[in-house]
């Protein structure tokens, strides 16, 4: 016998006994005899390895299974995805607006946040006037009283004296 | 080959009501097969976390794609054709990674696992002896490559006839046989290169 037939037949039944014509050839042949030998430590393996228990589906498998399915098939219509993405942007449009708006209302009339207002600037106007005619007139008349006509001052002025 | 035979009986109802999109009658081809498949897929990937997800994308693929299933050959080869094929994409991807399996068992029990075998003549009467074959073959078939992976599987683990293997592999019996005796062979080389510590 080949050594090729020899080995197909210790694969095939590798617990059985032998017949006489592969006997013969596994002690004239130490290559098969070590493959032979091989083998049955193999199969032992396989065998041990099926009488493994196989882990038991979870509960509520098939129902997992089935919203899997529902998920991969349920697919928006195009129409109503596009309409889906108008009505999106048209609403974090409108937020962002509204969000301004409340943001301009809240803060504070003035601040380091904004420009003085437009009253407050008109209620500081005479002072900023006087402060601008002590520039112009300068060290001459050092305040606003020296500047002034005689006849407006109270009681003696420099005309009487 | 298995002609025809999923259109008898409640199946063959189950199979068609699929193909016009009902999943709740899909649902009853689920709790036929899942064991079934379950067992396939954990003989071949035998990584207990990562089998139950396996076998959900299984079972949607088969449903996204029973409208292609003719009943040529059972409901049920079918369905292992695609597990088979699922698992050679997931064991391709994993390759990388492919001695993880024996990387996982502890120092200790590794060390055990390999002078139990480097022995001449290792005893396999015992308890331990047994066990230990399990872990060496585990070992093995984690760094078979794909294809022989699956083989043997289905013909070792799987206990599949000849026909049923070529069935679900879509190849004649012959080169199955073929394919198989290729396989073991490689697998006792590969036994020789980890007895000598490659």
């Amino acid at each position: 016998m080949r050594c090729e037939e020899v080995r197909t037949i210790l694969e095939e039944q590798p617990t059985v006994e032998f017949s006489p014509s592969v006997r013969q050839h596994l002690e004239v042949c130490p290559a098969c005899a070590a493959y032979a030998k091989d083998w049955q430590l193999v199969s032992v393996g396989f065998r041990e390895l099926s009488r493994e228990p196989v882990p038991e589906a979870s509960w509520g498998f098939c129902a997992r299974v089935l919203r899997r399915i529902a998920e991969a098939t349920a697919q928006p219509e195009p129409q109503l995805d596009f309409l889906e993405q108008v009505g999106k942007r048209f609403v974090y449009a409108t937020l962002t607006l509204t969000l301004t708006l409340l943001l301009a209302l809240m803060l504070p009339s003035s601040g380091p946040l904004r420009e003085p207002a437009a009253v407050d600037l008109y209620l500081v106007q005479p002072e900023a006037v006087s402060a601008r005619a002590d520039v112009a007139l300068g060290e001459e008349f050092p305040s606003l009283q020296d500047a002034m006509p005689l006849n407006f001052t109270n009681g003696g002025g420099r005309g009487e004296q | 080959m298995e002609n025809r035979k999923t259109e008898i009986g409640p199946e063959g109802e189950w199979v068609r009501r699929s193909q016009n999109g009902e999943p709740e009658a899909f649902g009853q081809l689920v709790e036929r097969y899942q064991r079934r498949i379950l067992s396939l897929v954990y003989h071949v990937v035998r990584r207990p976390a990562e089998v139950e997800d396996l076998v959900q994308e299984i079972f949607v693929k088969a449903f996204m794609g029973v409208r292609s299933y003719s009943f040529q050959a059972s409901f049920g080869t079918w369905l292992s054709r695609i597990a088979v094929n699922h698992c050679y994409d997931y064991l391709r991807r994993q390759r990388v990674s492919r001695v993880e399996y024996y990387a996982d068992l502890s120092e200790g029990r590794q060390r055990q696992v390999e002078t139990r075998f480097e022995q001449p003549n290792p005893g396999q009467s015992s308890h331990e002896d047994q066990i230990a074959a399990r872990e060496l073959v585990a070992k093995l078939l984690d760094r078979a490559p794909p294809d022989d992976r699956i083989i043997l599987t289905l013909k070792e683990l799987d206990g599949m006839s000849i026909e049923e293997t070529g069935d679900i592999l879509g190849i004649k019996p012959a080169n199955v046989k073929v394919r198989l005796h290729r396989a073991r062979k490689r697998m006792l080389e590969d036994l020789k290169r980890l007895r000598e510590g490659k």
